[in-house]
């Protein structure tokens, strides 16, 4: 446990520039938006006129109605340059996690310690599920408060109250951990890219992203290629799975008000129909615990049991 | 088990070639070896290994232990320095000491504090931002914090000045060496090591050309040296070895006649070094 931790924290001392200081850039640019639209306002607007009667609107507006779409801006919109940002700090820390060292060969470093290869793989594999999704939602959460704290204050000096205008009703723990959850759910649905990922960085001999991303293109492109020859139709093909499992995922990846004023906050993309699309933890909870996860998860392990064979081997010549 | 390594039959091929060929070898515990071989004879290839860092073929034992299975289990009493400049670039000193405090059970923090005191290298600078013989000193100061019973340095000293390269084997002797423990030396610096060795063995083309204790080479090798006029005498009794050096002949010989030969000129022991030579040119063994 001592060792994984060990581990664990070499991992994030090593990250840290994308772990912690590239969340904290997004959470400093919110803020720094927030007090420019403000002052924005201040400079066009004589003493806040409009910004004033905004907010007299807003406080006129049923609350049902503002909260709904106050939580839905706090879980749906807020966060989701966050995730995004995310997503890609997990996919190029997994693509490197095995193949760094062995280019500027300190993985003899790390093989002169007492910690085994799996053990090592653990520590990685666990950075890119928790450590890193953990410290993106700590700041996210945080540059929310901030944020919160900062339009409080204006809301208060144009003589309104923050409590109920805003505070009271968007029920933001119910959209911090919804954010939370749906991270960590992600981590799980994502294994088998996470594996493949960690499979190209323990063989790749260079480039890792050209090797993550020409085999799965080029079995697709056959796929539908021969596919088409035989039959003339185009039937399922790898891209299709992988779009299906993208648009599948557990993350909230789009808000949408449908023309109307309810703001229709969704897991993954609504094309697909295999599983529901409203953001709530039962619908989380039913993409970890359907076949499709399964199935996932045999992939996966197939990947980082690969991954795993070859790290042993990483240092054969 | 007195051996710190038993090898039988060891082999190692790499896709057709014989890096190493069919080796035996019994190190006990308390021997500082020198490892010594033309580049591509296979001591990297030996040594990673008795390391657990590349399959083999035939039987390999170190501590007891099957290295490539149990690498992990096995660095608990080995340690090793693979090559210069294998510590990772991006961190910083106080988390490479305490991360192998976390890691490794036999660290000792205050020791490898002790060994840096007498460095430039200090806690919060980054690897990279250390020059290339700092980097090495601050491995050694970390594997020389490590309580192994196996210490391998494969090409140690590379890159140091010749004052650093005494003071670390100065070191390795005095602070760190002792009946418990076993060191394994490659170097191309013969000349630097030869004084703390205990064993001697070469290798040439994958296979053991010599392995014995630095006593048997006292006891067995005898370099002569004679003026040309007594070059074909001392010939006749045949040398493993000849060289000229300043107009005079150099003779290398194994378990020979001391009497006879003394008759002829000047006796020495030979030098590791001439008797690397000696042994590559397929004189001696």
């Amino acid at each position: 446990m001592n060792r994984l931790m060990a581990l664990i924290k070499r991992e994030y001392w090593e990250n840290k520039g994308a772990f912690r200081t590239t969340p904290m850039v997004i959470g400093g640019i919110y803020i720094l938006l927030s007090l420019m639209f403000i002052i924005t306002f201040n400079h066009f607007d004589n003493e806040f006129q409009s910004l004033k009667e905004l907010t007299r609107f807003l406080s006129q507006t049923e609350v049902g109605l503002r909260s709904d779409i106050i939580y839905g801006v706090s879980v749906g919109v807020f966060p989701s340059l966050f995730t995004l940002v995310l997503a890609f700090v997990v996919f190029f820390y997994l693509l490197g996690s095995l193949y760094d060292d062995r280019k500027d060969r300190s993985i003899l470093f790390w093989k002169s310690l007492p910690a085994s290869d799996t053990l090592t793989m653990g520590s990685k594999l666990l950075s890119a599920m928790v450590v890193a999704p953990f410290i993106f939602w700590v700041i996210y959460v945080l540059t929310h408060i901030v944020i919160m704290l900062i339009f409080s204050v204006v809301v208060l000096s144009l003589g309104e109250n923050p409590w109920t205008l805003f505070l009271s009703i968007g029920n933001p723990f119910k959209a911090w951990s919804m954010v939370l959850m749906s991270y960590l759910a992600q981590s799980i649905w994502a294994l088998p890219l996470y594996g493949w990922l960690m499979l190209v960085s323990s063989f790749a001999p260079r480039i890792p992203l050209l090797f993550a991303v020409m085999p799965p293109v080029v079995f697709a492109v056959l796929q539908i290629w021969i596919e088409f020859l035989q039959t003339f139709t185009l039937k399922k093909n790898l891209f299709g799975v992988i779009g299906d499992w993208f648009a599948n995922s557990p993350l909230i990846l789009s808000a949408d008000n449908h023309g109307n004023d309810k703001l229709e906050i969704s897991l993954g993309v609504p094309l697909t129909e295999t599983f529901g699309h409203e953001a709530t933890l039962g619908n989380m909870l039913d993409r970890l615990f359907s076949t499709h996860m399964l199935i996932g998860l045999a992939v996966a392990a197939v990947f980082l049991g690969a991954a795993l064979w070859l790290r042993r081997r990483a240092t054969e010549s | 088990m007195n051996n710190v390594i038993e090898a039988h039959g060891l082999t190692k091929r790499y896709k057709g070639t014989v890096a190493v060929d069919n080796i035996d070898l019994q190190i006990p515990s308390g021997r500082i070896v020198g490892l010594i071989g033309p580049n591509g004879a296979g001591k990297t290839t030996a040594l990673k290994a008795i390391l657990g860092l590349a399959n083999y073929e035939g039987e390999l034992s170190v501590l007891g232990k099957n290295p490539a299975k149990d690498r992990a289990a096995l660095m608990e009493d080995v340690c090793f320095i693979a090559d210069v400049a294998v510590l990772p670039r991006w961190i910083r000193v106080w988390q490479l000491i305490e991360l192998t405090e976390n890691i490794h059970p036999r660290f000792s923090r205050e020791k490898c504090l002790q060994y840096l005191q007498s460095t430039k290298v200090t806690l919060d600078q980054k690897v990279k931002q250390l020059s290339k013989g700092m980097v090495v000193q601050l491995h050694l100061a970390i594997v020389m914090a490590i309580d192994v019973k196996l210490l391998v340095l494969d090409e140690p000293t590379l890159g140091l000045d010749i004052l650093f390269r005494k003071k670390f084997y100065t070191n390795l002797l005095n602070d760190y060496f002792d009946e418990e423990r076993t060191i394994i030396i490659t170097t191309h610096q013969v000349e630097e090591i030869e004084h703390i060795l205990s064993d001697l063995i070469f290798i040439q083309d994958g296979r053991i050309a010599l392995d014995c204790s630095m006593e048997e080479v006292q006891e067995s090798y005898i370099e002569l040296i004679v003026a040309p006029d007594k070059a074909a005498a001392a010939r006749d009794l045949q040398p493993l070895y000849e060289r000229e050096l300043f107009g005079r002949f150099i003779f290398l010989y194994k378990n020979s006649n001391r009497e006879q030969l003394k008759s002829l000129g000047e006796l020495h022991t030979p030098s590791v070094a001439d008797l690397f030579v000696a042994t590559m040119s397929g004189g001696a063994a």
